[in-house]
């Protein structure tokens, strides 16, 4: 007996749905967890994935992935690599282990709401594959680090990360909290399967992959590219979201890709953005990250917008100015405060690395360059307890990021609302505008500031800081070099002491 | 007198910092309090300097009572006090 070839049989088994008889249609798929709001139930029959795949055929691409992935990761254990990788690229590995897994995790959530609350079966069939493929990355991570605890025990992050209150955790958390977790599965789609899946992971999983692997850390990058084909697939979800929603509710579609498409750049800014323009070593940096940015998410950004019927976000000319700036705000900030980070990162300003910097972005020595200068000068001259802080720096009530990080010290601006008798801070006048228009959705929650000022934190010092952030000694963030860059800056006076 | 957060930006910087003051604190040592966290730290220090501070854009002198100040402008917790070396 012959196959029925898969087209024959793939609609009719895909869309099998039922006529509800005990309940009516708004019972079982409630509208803060459906979110279809205006969209007749009609237009859904029509969401078609671009994507097609049966159950057979992703098990046997997903064994062959699985197997290929594990067999590197059996030959490089027995290598000893990553003792002879450079530190400054390892603290990429740490801070996406410590980052990330657990959004994968999180996102098993996600892809089991798609399978019981979207409002077409198409969707629903897909969220299997979806739930089935964010479990094979967060146990990806999970064995992956467990191999490396031997050799750091930041490693440990990848399962802790997510339980601590860690700053920087505490940003990615919120973030997908608040579209991954608590939207309902339009709002959901639209935000992580088309702007954050779609749009960004190919920043964090190709750039960093190609970076990696040319770093010599086989390892890091054959984890990151077996993610990404499966993120490749199942991001698809997104686009018969959007066309739907742009037929019968564009003015929503637009706001939640505005708001998702700024948070989410803020965060990959600075994940990313610090890994690739600062951690990965000179000589094996493929591009800058605002050349990757303007290449893969500038470049599709704009052909979605014109092929979905999208309209540029208002805050394009702002984006990118901060594509020139933010991450390297974040760079120094966080390596000004790296006891409170789990990873060691690298300063990256050595004279041959400033180079580049001034190459790839023309104005950094004039916003970023003098501020260096004198940590640097701190540094050669062994006033090291300037180099630290003393207190935290002011955080924004919508991506827990720093204020000031999403510009240079030129546009620095206080940017708040008042709701319900609270003041909120924002880092830029794009976070006030996500605040603006939706407050009930952010009012109440505390970032690490509003924490400690509600005595949450005790004692209120940096000590207490950083055990409620769960630092310690083993893990705490300090130079990757142990600051022998800084030599490169060392008078013939400073040298002769 | 009471504890009274703001948030601290030194003029040059890239970022405000969270600073703990008193309303009984003057303006002079308000802006001693803000410019620890940035000069010497990623401002270079001006010998000889003396600073101003500014509050909603407008230059504050520095004797002046804090208490006062925030009565006057209506400053609420974690407002932007700056402050900057007096030309």
């Amino acid at each position: 007996m012959s196959l029925l070839q898969r087209d024959d049989w793939y609609d009719i088994a895909r869309d099998v749905d039922w006529t509800l008889s005990y309940v009516d249609e708004k019972q079982a798929f409630p509208e803060q967890w459906s979110g279809v709001g205006p969209v007749p139930k009609e237009a859904w029959l029509t969401w078609d994935e671009p994507y097609r795949c049966t159950y057979r055929d992703y098990v046997s691409v997903q064994r062959e992935k699985e197997a290929g992935a594990h067999a590197v990761r059996e030959a490089l254990k027995r290598a000893n690599l990553y003792e002879r990788l450079d530190p400054a690229h390892t603290a990429a590995s740490h801070l996406h282990m410590g980052t990330t897994c657990f959004v994968e995790q999180m996102a098993i959530t996600l892809q089991s709401r798609f399978c019981r609350f979207a409002p077409s079966p198409a969707w629903r069939n897909m969220g299997v594959y979806g739930m089935l493929d964010e479990t094979r990355h967060a146990q990806l991570d999970l064995a992956f680090s467990h191999d490396l605890l031997k050799n750091d025990p930041r490693f440990d992050w990848c399962n802790k990360g997510f339980h601590t209150n860690e700053w920087g955790v505490l940003a990615v958390k919120n973030f997908f909290d608040d579209w991954m977790l608590n939207a309902n599965v339009v709002e959901a789609a639209i935000a992580t399967s088309l702007v954050v899946e779609h749009g960004f992971t190919n920043v964090q999983f190709v750039a960093l992959a190609a970076d990696a692997m040319a770093a010599g850390d086989i390892d890091f990058s054959n984890l990151l590219s077996s993610i990404q084909t499966d993120e490749a697939r199942h991001a698809q979800a997104g686009f018969p979201t959007l066309e739907i929603m742009m037929k019968h509710d564009p003015e929503r579609a637009q706001r939640i890709f505005d708001v998702a498409f700024w948070r989410s750049f803020r965060l990959f800014q600075t994940l990313t953005g610090t890994a690739m323009d600062y951690y990965t070593p000179l000589e094996h940096r493929k591009q800058s990250f605002k050349e990757f940015m303007l290449e893969w998410v500038v470049t599709q950004h704009e052909r979605v917008t014109r092929d979905l019927g999208l309209k540029q976000p208002w805050y394009w000319d702002q984006f990118l100015e901060c594509l020139e700036h933010g991450h390297h705000a974040m760079h120094i900030g966080t390596w000004f405060w790296r006891p409170t980070l789990f990873w060691k990162p690298n300063a990256g300003v050595s004279k041959a690395e400033r180079a580049w910097l001034n190459e790839k972005y023309p104005s950094w020595e004039d916003s970023w360059g003098g501020l260096w200068d004198e940590i640097i000068d701190n540094v050669n001259e062994g006033k090291m307890e300037q180099t630290y802080p003393a207190t935290l720096p002011a955080l924004c009530n919508i991506t827990q990021l720093p204020l000031g990080s999403g510009w240079d010290r030129h546009h620095l601006k206080q940017w708040k609302s008042e709701y319900k008798g609270r003041v909120y801070n924002f880092d830029s006048e794009i976070s006030k505008w996500c605040f603006d228009v939706e407050p009930e959705r952010y009012a109440g929650h505390t970032n690490v500031i509003d924490r400690f000022l509600l005595g949450m934190i005790q004692p209120m010092n940096l000590e207490g800081g950083l055990a409620y952030m769960s630092i310690t000694p083993d893990v705490m963030g300090d130079d990757a070099y142990g600051y022998r860059w800084a030599e490169d800056y060392r008078s013939y006076a400073q040298a002769a002491e | 007198m009471a504890l009274f957060p703001i948030y601290g930006v030194f003029e040059g910087d890239f970022v405000p910092h969270l600073v703990a003051i008193d309303t009984d604190n003057s303006m002079a040592e308000i802006a001693d309090a803000v410019a620890i966290h940035s000069v010497g730290r990623r401002i270079k220090a001006k010998p000889g300097g003396t600073y101003e501070a500014l509050i909603a854009d407008e230059v504050v002198p520095l004797d002046r009572n804090f208490g006062e100040v925030m009565a006057e402008k209506g400053v609420a917790p974690l407002d932007f006090v700056t402050v900057r070396y007096a030309a």
